[in-house]
């Protein structure tokens, strides 16, 4: 690497960093040039973000040493890190919702004066987006904006206060497709003027597309950092797990019966808008149909009606021939229906409980794990092993509280004791969002598992890529509405994402 | 080089660690407490020597410890619970007095024999305190009212409530006290050996260990555990939410109405009500026990045991001239220091390198020196 002919804007020399004996960052060093897209990419706990987090100064590495245009740092506050021009934009935003932009751009800055009135806040907001070149509403309430937008407030925020290097943490994860896409705009824009910003992703596509060069993270350790130009998906994903990733589904003839029957379903989301409206679908034994669709087109509520999580407003909603609709979610479930939801901390489980609470969150009432009032501690924990076991979970104890483990192990364990519940349909919402490359293959093997063991399976995912590689069948989500169910001989890449856009098939076929 | 030192989040919290810490931090607070005694121009040390002396010096010391033990420890146990639903039940004090209420009215009003009045007024001083919560716990379950509100000011309500029966209708006409209520005819049996203490000691112990067992073993238990961890996956598998957060908080409510029963058999000369006073503030005490224990039921009765040992040493102390009141700003020195000893558990001290970059607390940098041109 020659580092001639590049300014360095950070050098990364030796950290190394461990949480409770765990070594999290293994002496990693590490160039970010100027005006470059750095992507960092591994799988969780790879890394990437504790090693972020110290050059935000969030946390103070063990060992080694930050440079800084050439000068060593060791920063103890975050405030320290802006302060020498390094700024992180972090998944969960940290912005007061109530507050509009501009007040939000200025808060707990020490550039801001003591005495100001929202327009000179306004004014001042609207020459701080000029200056940076990145523009959004400066009255708005948070709230009013969407995702996109707030993250665009994130970045101007620590735009603002001078930072030269933009550290985004898995800034895609929240976004649609086509809010990406404008980040990736703004992220090019950025290094043309000259900044750095650091990319954190697993998103191989992402990363390849965005990024001028790559580094690779696997278990704390540096694997490489190369030029994106000439890099392949396949090989980087060898890189951070080291082996070959990508599922292969086997794809028979579904001959089975039809398991879950939606006939004129109709529902209402959370703010009492009609989300779902006069859906028809039939799921058969032994298929997978995927859900395509860009999130928030009541896929959602598709996956809580059908689990009993939500009230059915009008139609008719089977399974095996029975009407579930508006029964309860136990009832449902003790028919044999699974559901991994969308949202796995928030719904699926109790973080701050153990993993064996967790593990028998479904299954506590069974002869097998309780008696009429007494819960039966040892079979509980065996079933709880078992399906650490079996689910492929890395926990150091099922004692351990669910929340302490990654990502990618909550859903293993989810998608586990979900598999258990469903003898026929199981029911799973964007199950690989946020997760790895292994923890997502290991996921969505467990969902084909379910598949050829004969039971129905709706999958939900805004990621056409995976129901395209994984699905029976396709149904396509918009607005609420099915625009059209397709057979995997017809599956059509271009037509299913102009249906998702919100064309009418006549139009399509036109 | 100059090593210093600085605070490392930790990713697990040990549950002996924080214990440990949790004591140490209720020890500071009464140092603390005891500076401030100092501030008053008092000795903390004749103080604390005063207080052990009365508590432990005597039979009746001890006797009196064990008296005060039973509304604190009721009222504990009743938040405990709820608090293991993440519900903050602070009106412990209204349900006790409530519970006394209604079981010193039906033992006024009501001729029958000894064993039958003692279980009727037993049964209604449960039925009391839970109805003292029920709209509360109706108004929490279902729109999300905060119960914190409901169930505090609802206390206030009760004082009067019991005021008025003290001075009005319950009144007793024949004594020369004007706020009391006539007395009781039943008493529960003290124990034998003891002067002052009935069998009502025996109830909160014996409620709490019950209490340990059913969230150790049961069902019940179990889901309750689970709505306070996190209410949306309880409902993901199928437990009806509001209906538990019901049951339980009226639980809640009769276990500190029942104290008030016990209070009102049990305790010498406790026999009538004398207005809001029938409660030496026995819900705030129950809720600091309740805080103090975080919720764990056989800590209650550790905590609940300290906090009425200090109660009496405040209440005997007063005849030198100390206010009872001292002990609640004592509670509240010691409540400060365990939230300390809490957080603290949660994090470590780390030795660290502070300038050169080269570390003397990480074992695992031999080649650091290649590292720095």
């Amino acid at each position: 690497m020659s580092t001639s002919e590049h300014r360095l804007a950070v050098e990364v020399r030796d950290v190394a960093k461990s949480f409770g004996g765990v070594l999290a960052l293994d002496h990693v060093s590490l160039e970010l040039r100027e005006g470059e897209v750095h992507a960092l990419l591994g799988e969780n706990g790879a890394g990437k973000t504790t090693l972020s987090n110290i050059l935000a100064g969030l946390y103070r590495e063990d060992s080694g040493s930050v440079l800084v245009e050439g000068v060593e740092r060791h920063f103890h506050s975050p405030a320290q890190a802006i302060e020498a021009g390094i700024g992180m934009v972090h998944q969960h935003f940290r912005l007061v919702s109530s507050m509009s932009v501009a007040e939000n751009l200025h808060l707990g800055s020490p550039d801001t004066p003591k005495v100001v009135s929202s327009r000179t806040l306004v004014a001042s907001a609207r020459r701080m987006m000029d200056e940076i070149g990145l523009h959004v509403d400066p009255t708005a309430k948070i709230w009013q904006l969407s995702v996109g937008e707030q993250q665009r407030v994130e970045i101007l925020r620590v735009l603002a206060r001078g930072a030269k290097v933009l550290i985004l943490d898995e800034p895609t994860a929240v976004l649609t497709a086509k809010e990406a896409r404008e980040l990736f705009g703004v992220m090019r824009q950025l290094v043309a003027g000259g900044r750095t910003v650091v990319f954190i992703s697993h998103k191989l596509n992402e990363v390849l597309e965005v990024s001028d060069r790559i580094t690779v993270l696997r278990g704390g350790k540096h694997v490489i950092t190369r030029d994106a130009e000439g890099a392949t998906a396949r090989e980087l994903a060898r890189l951070m797990t080291g082996e070959e990733m990508g599922i292969e589904v086997e794809h028979r003839e579904v001959t089975g019966p039809p398991v879950l029957v939606l006939e004129g379903v109709t529902a209402r989301n959370s703010r009492g808008v009609e989300a779902l409206h006069d859906v028809a679908l039939t799921v058969r034994a032994g298929e997978i149909m995927g859900i395509a669709g860009v999130s928030g087109n009541g896929q959602t509520e598709l996956a809580e009606v059908i689990t009993g999580m939500r009230t059915c407003e009008r139609g008719r909603i089977t399974i095996d021939g029975s009407d579930v609709a508006n029964t309860s979610t136990r009832h449902i479930a003790d028919l044999g229906v699974g559901h991994i939801p969308e949202d796995r901390i928030g719904v699926g489980m109790v973080a701050s409980a153990p993993v064996k609470d967790n593990a028998i969150l479904r299954h506590y009432r069974t002869d097998e794990l309780s008696s009429k009032r007494m819960l039966k501690r040892e079979r509980i924990l065996a079933f709880a092993k078992d399906i650490v076991e079996a689910g492929r979970v890395q926990t150091r104890s099922v004692h351990m509280p669910a929340g302490q483990m990654s990502g990618g192990n909550q859903q293993r364990l989810v998608a586990r004791r979900e598999s258990l519940v469903a003898d026929r349909l199981l029911v799973a919402a964007h199950t690989t969002r946020g997760l790895d490359v292994l923890a997502a293959k290991q996921v969505q093997e467990a969902i084909v598992d379910r598949r050829d063991a004969d039971c129905a399976v709706v999958m939900i995912s805004d990621d056409l890529d995976e129901i395209m590689a994984i699905a029976d069948r396709i149904a396509v989500m918009y607005e609420g509405r099915i625009m059209g169910v397709f057979d995997r001989a017809e599956f059509d890449r271009e037509r299913i994402g102009l249906l998702m856009g919100g064309q009418t098939e006549t139009e399509v076929v036109a | 080089m100059i090593a210093g030192y600085r605070l490392q989040r930790r990713l697990d919290a040990d549950a002996r660690r924080t214990a440990i810490l949790r004591v140490l931090g209720a020890v500071g607070g009464l140092v603390a407490a005891g500076f401030f005694l100092l501030l008053t121009g008092r000795n903390p040390f004749t103080i604390l020597a005063d207080s052990i002396e009365a508590v432990f010096g005597s039979k009746r010391g001890i006797e009196g410890v064990a008296v005060q033990s039973v509304p604190i420890l009721m009222c504990a146990l009743g938040v405990a619970l709820s608090l293991r639903m993440k519900v903050w039940n602070i009106g412990s004090d209204g349900q006790f007095l409530m519970g006394a209420f209604v079981a010193c009215g039906l033992g006024i009003n009501i001729d029958a024999p000894n064993w039958l009045l003692l279980v009727m007024m037993g049964v209604g001083a449960l039925i009391g305190g839970a109805l003292w919560i029920l709209v509360p716990a109706a108004a929490r379950a279902h729109w999300g009212v905060n119960e914190i509100i409901t169930t505090l000011l609802l206390n206030f309500v009760a004082v009067q409530m019991v005021v008025w029966a003290s001075l009005g209708f319950w009144r007793d006409s024949s004594s020369m006290v004007t706020q009391s209520t006539r007395i009781v005819p039943v008493t529960l049996p003290r124990i034998p050996g003891f002067d002052s203490v009935s069998i009502a000691f025996f109830v909160p112990l014996i409620l709490a260990v019950v209490l340990w067992i059913v969230f150790r073993s049961t069902k019940v238990g179990y889901e309750i555990d689970t709505i306070g961890g996190n209410p949306r996956a309880a409902a993901f598998a199928g437990i009806n939410v509001p209906r538990r957060i019901i049951v339980v908080m009226l639980i809640s409510g009769a276990i500190a109405g029942f104290g008030g029963f016990l209070q009102l058999t049990g305790a010498p000369g406790a026999q009538a009500l004398n207005g809001g006073g029938f409660s030496r503030s026995y819900g705030l005490s129950g809720f600091i026990v309740a805080a103090l224990a975080g919720a764990s039921f056989l800590g209650v009765i550790v905590a609940g045991l300290f906090i009425s040992a200090m109660f009496y040493a405040g209440i005997a102390l007063q005849t030198k001239g100390l206010s009872v009141y001292i002990i609640f700003a004592i509670y509240g020195l010691v409540l400060v220091g365990v939230a300390i000893g809490e957080t603290a558990a949660r994090y470590r001290l780390q030795k660290v390198a502070t300038d050169g970059g080269a570390a003397s607390a990480a074992p695992t940098t031999p080649t650091l020196a290649e590292a720095t041109p």
